[in-house]
């Protein structure tokens, strides 16, 4: 995996059906800036994720000429949008194309009858946002990365909207869109009908198949998204808990309260805070009696929104919750993508602050079972902070999981700093098993390993086949029928398996 | 423009085995540990917030061009993935507005109580230095500095032929106004200014002359070296302030009006940086003067401006000095002028693409950028694009013409208002 597999032949074409100099890129800054994302990163072996050459489309037709070529030469394909995720999907794992379409960034078509917007897949939703707001109206899936995520990855990696409960996640959201199968065809997924239909009973439902697949079932090149009237009210609450318990039941009065206007419900648990105090300059600190955090936020218009606040204000008091202050309460929320990238920096075993990239796990876990995989996780965490001084617990946050509907089942993130500077093949290992146990806990109490950022990365991609169970084997016959040569994104998700079966 | 340094992408990578790290040399082992806190900051949490935001990444849209990319070549430099040669095209991609450097999540959430800001615009013009002293430099900024250097003033008005933009001509745009040598104040007049839009310079004079605010000129202007350390030749850069500084002594200088946010920024960051605490010079900032000026009714603004404007924050004072309250209250004080304003924030975004060396390497790029910026002041339906950067003024303003809207300078609106005679030209 050292030299690169693409002959002078391949660029060639690449560059007759790219028409662009500049489009075709095969210099080593341009290989190694493709090979990561913000997630922890093996950088001892860099090298191992380096793609052998990365093209810039503009069109549906190119890339579909493109992975057309990829076929004929058995060649990787691995598409790349804002690079942001957090499980490796646009991490190249055996070489080959990167087909990065941050290019594709046009807004298409404004319809404001119909209320949909059109638009290529390398758009960022803050961006597309800012064109939208004269007109009144938004595409609300928010996720932290809202600053910085593509539409394309969004949908490869069917994201969580931080604001899901109110108006959808990314599957929710995104109406149709145009994808290139791995062997290269363009079609159109929806729900079915024309590409503006959010509800059909004709066919099999096609969308979700190609949503959150993460590359593995091509490269989504045009979406329609839903077009949403901006909120005219916008209000959070945070309370403040003297344990995990009180602030774990407040979570799920006000999740199950009826509100339709809720945008979400979040808590932090006790270690969250612990972190925060510790190590987070921003964070406005709260008195030590202050051991969990939960707070909500609603979205509507102006008359739902001030009724619903009062309800909000009540709820978040009824077992004892206390106010954090208006301030601190608008302030936090408005930080609540920036906080995101905050934690930089942890503790080593003596107390020392080291710089500290940040890992998250995201397992989607039911509401009854939050309590007991939190005690294993933080269990998990600290075994490994002992043995290996890479590793930092930074505690858990909670946020509703389902779109519409915030009162069942629970994303559960538990934070981990890790200190990549030094690490090794041995730490890198034991980071795999980290998450492999992490994982495991959540599968074994009825949860998914992940909500939201996909279970595609070494830790989770083995377990797979587990959390699947039997219908691993439908996945497998449609990976192997839609991609028979395993070009798009091969090695993930464990779906090398899907090959290995049918060798004679 | 030639460019003999550029990688070849064209050229087949069969044979590059990207196994084997390389061994650093001096120079960029002590780049690598100058930049690696910085660089991790980035690279550990790699976030591309910046992404967004920086201009020349919303044209090229390739990975290569962002600041995080600038910032991960730092790690990949230091553990012999990549090599000088192999980033040098990627960091001429760069405008240094410094966008990327107050929208990065590290400086936003803990610089407020570290002062911690996630320096790009620095590491660009380190990287560009380690290029120049490798000989790695590219064709067209050699040339602009080969003649800056033979001149002491940009070639602004071009590069080809005998152009009247040296020495002999730098006190041209002053004609008539019986200007002082020397004093107390001295008023420094950028190259773009002194040469190629004349107005700015008229129009400030003559309002502080209006105001009653004593100052001079130069003895001998020499270009401020700003852009030559921008585009990394930094002896070039400490000899041209070396002899300004000179030049400000010789004459008891105290205080020094910057009329351009470049040289504002190189009189309060670079200058200090080459000579420490014997930098005890006070450097103004033209829009905060004017603003007071206004502000104390020493300058009276009665003239009305029938026209319907919008600002351009420009990156220097925005991004990088924090300036942007002085200009909205500028214009805000000009009779008849309709201002239809785009907080700063969301012009964080914003850029004309004029900055940096960007025009000279690649002036594809910065007119799209021009462009763009046009189209967003013509969604407010406006006439008017105010700036108060001379060097966003000649890309904004052809862009301009293609979207049929002016751009003009905010001293120029200030002089007008004030019934002054500007002369000197917008353009050639």
């Amino acid at each position: 995996m050292t030299t690169t597999g693409i002959g002078a032949e391949v660029l060639e074409r690449l560059h007759a059906i790219l028409g662009e100099d500049d489009a075709v890129l095969t210099g080593r800054s341009s290989r190694f800036n493709r090979a990561r994302v913000p997630a922890p990163f093996p950088v001892h072996r860099w090298e191992e994720f380096i793609p052998d050459v990365v093209v810039l489309p503009r069109t549906a037709e190119q890339v579909s000429q493109i992975v057309k070529l990829a076929n004929e030469y058995k060649i990787p394909v691995v598409p790349r949008a804002g690079g942001t995720g957090l499980a490796d999907g646009a991490v190249p794992m055996k070489g080959g194309i990167v087909v990065d379409i941050k290019r594709m960034d046009q807004i298409k078509e404004i319809d404001l009858v119909n209320n949909t917007v059109t638009v290529g897949p390398g758009i960022n939703m803050q961006t597309l946002n800012r064109s939208l707001k004269k007109h009144g109206v938004i595409y609300p899936d928010d996720p932290a990365s809202y600053a910085c995520a593509l539409v394309g990855g969004r949908i490869g990696t069917s994201g969580l909207s931080l604001l899901g409960a109110r108006y959808g996640h990314t599957r929710d959201l995104v109406i149709s869109f145009e994808i290139v199968t791995p062997t290269g065809e363009i079609i159109e997924v929806g729900d079915g009908g024309g590409r503006k239909i959010r509800k059909s009973s004709t066919g099999y439902h096609l969308k979700h198949l190609f949503m959150g697949h993460q590359g593995t079932l091509g490269i989504v090149t045009e979406a329609t998204l839903e077009l949403v009237p901006r909120a005219e009210a916008e209000f959070a609450a945070f309370f403040l808990f003297e344990d995990y318990e009180t602030a774990y039941q407040t979570f799920s009065v006000i999740a199950k309260s009826g509100l339709a206007t809720l945008g979400g419900v979040m808590m932090f648990d006790p270690e969250k805070v612990e972190y925060l105090r510790r190590d987070d300059e921003a964070y406005i600190i709260q008195p030590d009696w202050v051991k969990a955090v939960c707070a909500a936020s609603l979205f509507g218009t102006k008359a739902e929104v001030e009724v619903g606040a009062q309800k909000v204000m009540e709820l978040g008091r009824s077992l004892g919750g206390r106010y954090i202050g208006d301030e601190i309460a608008a302030g936090d929320w408005a930080a609540r993508h920036d906080r995101y990238a905050n934690p930089l920096h942890g503790r080593d075993k003596d107390g020392k602050v080291v710089p500290m990239s940040w890992h998250c796990e995201d397992a989607a876990i039911p509401y009854s079972e939050v309590p007991e995989v939190l005690r294993k996780w933080h269990e998990i965490a600290q075994r490994y902070v002992e043995r290996y001084d890479i590793f930092d617990d930074w505690g858990a946050f909670q946020y509703t999981n389902g779109a519409h509907k915030p009162w069942g089942d629970v994303l559960v993130e538990i934070d981990m700093g890790l200190w990549e500077d030094r690490m090794d093949e041995e730490s890198w290992q034991a980071f795999v098993s980290l998450k492999r146990e992490i994982a495991q806990v959540a599968i074994d109490h009825g949860g998914s390993m992940s909500s939201c950022h996909g279970a595609t990365r070494a830790g989770d991609a083995e377990l797979v086949p587990t959390e699947m169970g039997a219908s691993w084997e439908v996945m497998k016959t449609i990976k192997r029928a839609l991609d028979p040569h395993n070009i798009m994104n091969p090695g993930k998700q464990s779906l090398d398996e899907a090959y290995e079966e049918v060798a004679p | 423009m030639s460019n003999t340094h550029e990688h070849d992408e064209a050229t087949p990578p069969t044979t590059v085995d990207l196994g084997t790290p390389q061994i650093l040399g001096e120079v960029e082992q002590a780049f690598v540990e100058k930049w690696h806190e910085n660089a991790t900051g980035c690279f550990s949490s790699g976030h591309k917030f910046c992404r967004e935001v920086c201009p020349v990444t919303q044209v090229t849209r390739n990975e290569n061009h962002t600041p995080t990319a600038f910032h991960a070549n730092v790690i990949a430099l230091e553990k012999g993935h990549l090599t000088v040669e192999d980033v040098a095209d990627d960091y001429v991609h760069c405008t240094q507005c410094g966008g990327c450097e107050v929208r990065c999540p590290n400086t936003l959430m803990v610089g407020d109580f570290y002062r911690a800001r996630t320096e790009t615009v620095k590491v660009v013009r380190a990287m560009r230095a380690m290029l120049v002293d490798k000989g790695l430099d590219r064709e067209g900024w050699k040339v602009w500095n080969r003649l800056t250097n033979e001149l002491k003033n940009e070639p602004v008005l071009g590069v080809e032929g005998d152009q009247p933009n040296g020495q002999a001509q730098v006190r041209d745009w002053a004609e008539g106004l019986d200007i002082p040598i020397g004093g107390d104040t001295i008023m420094f007049v950028d190259c773009e200014a002194a040469y190629y839009r004349t107005s700015i310079p008229r129009a400030t004079a003559q309002i502080l002359q209006l105001a009653g605010y004593e100052f001079g000129l130069m003895n001998e202007q020499w270009c401020c070296g700003g852009p030559a350390a921008e585009m990394g030749y930094v002896e070039q850069s400490m000899r041209f302030a070396r002899h300004n500084v000179d030049d400000w002594r010789k004459s008891g200088v105290k205080r020094i009006i910057a009329i351009e946010p470049h040289d504002y920024v190189h009189f309060t960051e670079d200058y200090p940086a080459y000579f420490g605490d014997d930098f005890d010079f006070e450097v103004v900032q033209i829009i905060d003067l004017v603003a007071e000026l206004i502000r104390d009714g020493r300058l009276k603004l009665t003239k009305p401006i029938d026209r319907v404007v919008t600002y351009h924050d420009p990156c220097r004072l925005n991004k990088r000095k924090g300036i942007h309250e002085a200009p909205r209250e500028i214009l805000r004080a000009i009779p008849g002028l309709t201002f239809k304003d785009v907080d700063r924030v969301t012009q964080w975004s914003y850029c004309s693409g004029g900055g940096g060396g960007l025009p000279i390497e690649k002036p594809e790029i910065t007119a799209e950028i021009s462009r763009r910026r046009l189209e967003k002041a013509a969604e407010l339906e406006v006439d008017t694009l105010v700036s108060a950067c001379v060097w966003s003024e000649r890309p904004l303003t052809a862009a301009g013409d293609e979207a049929g809207i002016d751009v003009k300078d905010i001293i120029e609106l200030v002089a007008e208002s004030a019934g002054i005679e500007i002369g000197g030209r917008t353009r050639p």
